[in-house]
């Protein structure tokens, strides 16, 4: 450790002290609106030290970490989506009746460690980057501890990932005991280096370890977690599973299974084609049943991560980046409804039943077409994020002639659009009672939220109308994986 | 690889509960007296139920054991080999003492030291 590589984890160092200094705040004095400013503050530090990073980067911070232009641009987009996540969750918090400070320690030490995992090329790293990450989200889940469903969440996502987390490491285990490298790279350079090893192995390792890695990405048939904690959890902490949580694994997903090439091994892109295939089919055909605007987000969330595994399997630079590009979209649009379903919920309850959308347009018209312009998103319409986003993973599946996965990709489209309009109609309907008294008794919305929302809407349409500069960085970034 | 020692072994892992439950069920005594049932057969009879709800405060006593005593772990594991980590390790274990430290702070400051009855928090 010198002088250079600690240049290198300065964004890990500053949300490190970040998540103490909000802590130690928090015991000298309570207040919520402290605990929001220095939080917000070490996130704009970490994000601001990307460029001091940018100078010395690509550099291996001791074996476990690789801090080159991936690393850098997906810690940006983690720390970005926390930034919005603290927002969205100020506003959300005001309205409770709770202690209310201690989850920004909490949702610090989680963004640390999704940016630990973006940053790994070693097996120690990337399961300490998702225990740090895990942890704090058991208690994030459950921070209304008052009321039912939080603890539910809470509870069935400790137990879940905890055993998904004991697959996973005897996954890693196995594949040790194989090759006898934690290494990326040294993986690579055996697997498909041309040196004939024994198999025995390697293909249960890989399996188990697919199984972590399909739990955290909620994938079919590792998805049965994510509509009860999605509903469960507080609104801002299911934005912030569904995107940071998911992100982080997605970037190591891409970097483990290219960097080591076990992509190429015909076995595990059949397993990975199968499970894109009914994550796309169960998610979108379970979505259609649902009746809560969460569980629908949920079991959206999974069919879109069964779109980017298309890409996935399309393999190389080109994949990545729409990978890459789609993840960037679905976090914009993600973060926006989940945004929407926070700003509207209230002390009790959060607003997820179908009810609280009807007629909404005629009571607050901006943040119906917000919700609006972001469904429309997610089921990826012209002139919006999502439809350049997934007009690249067809890009992508098309090159590598996946042509099996792409037609199951379009087909559930279509079915998915469903469902969102399903919403859409429900928020124009126009409400059976007087619509002009009801105006007067609303209550007004956090300012916080609303600008948190602003700025996601600009970007979503910034992104759909004009994908260019957002393009050239990620291919920026993309081309400093080493793919094999 | 040879497989046939774990057959062996997953067999003779099976056998010998099995054998140990079967062996005294055949030869060991049997007798019923008024008192077989009960969970003592000598001493003071049991009465009421099991599921009595303890105070939180046990669980917590109990996890922040957990918690420091795996802290002491690692600066232990630190202090071994203090010597060949030079000042490197040694800033680093500051940090983490520090982090502790500041940890222990929140929880004292939290109440979660007060084990007493909260009557007696208030007057001091």
């Amino acid at each position: 450790m010198n002088g250079t590589d600690l240049t290198a984890v300065l964004p890990l160092l500053i949300l490190t002290v970040a998540a103490v200094v909000v802590m130690v705040a928090v015991c000298i004095r309570r207040s919520h609106l402290l605990a929001v400013w220095l939080t917000l503050a070490g996130l704009a530090g970490a994000f601001v030290s990307l460029w001091t990073v940018a100078t010395v980067a690509p550099i291996q911070v001791t074996p476990l970490l690789v801090i080159d232009g991936y690393a850098l641009f997906y810690m940006g987009l983690i720390i970005a989506a926390t930034f919005v996540t603290v927002i969205l969750a100020y506003g959300y918090m005001e309205k409770q009746q709770a202690y209310r400070e201690e989850l920004y320690v909490l949702i610090l030490t989680a963004a640390l460690g999704s940016a630990v995992m973006v940053a790994s090329n070693h097996f120690v790293s990337f399961f300490l980057g998702l225990e740090v990450l895990s942890v704090a989200l058991y208690a994030m889940n459950a921070y209304l501890c008052n009321r039912k469903l939080p603890l539910e969440a809470g509870i069935k996502y400790l137990v879940l990932a905890a055993v998904s987390a004991a697959f996973l490491l005897f996954g890693m285990a196995l594949i040790y005991a194989q090759l006898g490298t934690l290494q990326f790279g040294q993986i690579a350079s055996m697997l498909i280096g041309g040196v004939s090893y024994d198999k025995t192995l390697i293909y249960p390792g890989l399996a188990l370890m697919i199984t972590g890695i399909g739990f955290k990405l909620a994938v079919v048939p590792f998805h049965m977690w994510t509509p009860d904690v999605y509903e469960g959890a507080p609104a801002p902490v299911a934005a912030f599973v569904a995107t940071v949580s998911k992100g982080g694994m997605v970037a190591l997903l891409l970097r483990y299974f290219y960097e080591t090439g076990a992509y190429r091994l015909h076995s595990v892109f059949l397993v990975f084609s199968i499970i894109a295939i009914a994550s796309m089919i169960a998610g979108n055909l379970l979505a259609l049943l649902q009746n809560n605007v969460k569980r629908i987000l949920a079991y959206s969330s999974i069919a879109h991560l069964g779109y980017m595994l298309v890409a996935f399997l399309a393999g190389g630079d080109r994949a990545a980046e729409a990978v890459t590009f789609y993840l960037v979209a679905y976090f914009v649009t993600t973060l926006g409804t989940f945004g929407v379903v926070s700003v509207l919920s209230n002390g009790e309850r959060d607003a997820d039943s179908m009810d609280d959308y009807e007629g909404l347009f005629w009571r607050r018209p901006i943040l119906a077409g917000v919700f609006t312009l972001m469904l429309l998103s997610l089921a990826g319409i012209p002139l919006t994020a999502g439809f350049v986003g997934k007009f690249f993973l067809i890009a992508a599946g098309t090159s590598a002639s996946l042509y099996g996965l792409i037609f199951t990709l379009v087909v559930t489209s279509v079915v998915g659009l469903f469902y969102y309009l399903r919403i859409i109609v429900a928020i124009y309907k126009t409400p059976a009672e007087v619509v002009t008294t009801v105006p007067a008794a609303l209550p007004a919305l956090s300012r916080s939220g609303n600008l948190a929302l602003a700025g996601l809407t600009v970007l979503l349409v910034w992104i759909g109308v004009y994908p260019g500069p957002m393009l050239d960085v990620i291919q920026h970034a993309v081309s400093t994986l080493r793919i094999f | 690889m040879v497989l046939w020692p774990f057959v062996v072994f997953f067999f003779v892992v099976l056998l010998v509960p099995a054998g140990m439950i079967v062996l005294s069920h055949v030869l060991g005594q049997r007798h019923s007296e008024h008192a077989t049932g009960s969970p003592y057969e000598a001493g003071i009879v049991s009465e009421g139920s099991a599921e009595v709800r303890f105070s939180i405060k046990f669980y917590l006593i109990a996890m922040f054991f957990v918690v420091f005593d795996l802290e002491a772990v690692f600066i232990v594991s630190w202090a071994v080999a203090a010597r060949e980590v030079g000042w490197a390790g040694y800033l680093e274990i500051l940090f983490f003492t520090i982090i502790l430290v500041a940890t222990l702070a929140y929880l004292w400051r939290l109440g979660a030291l007060d084990w007493g009855p909260k009557t007696r928090r208030k007057t001091r």
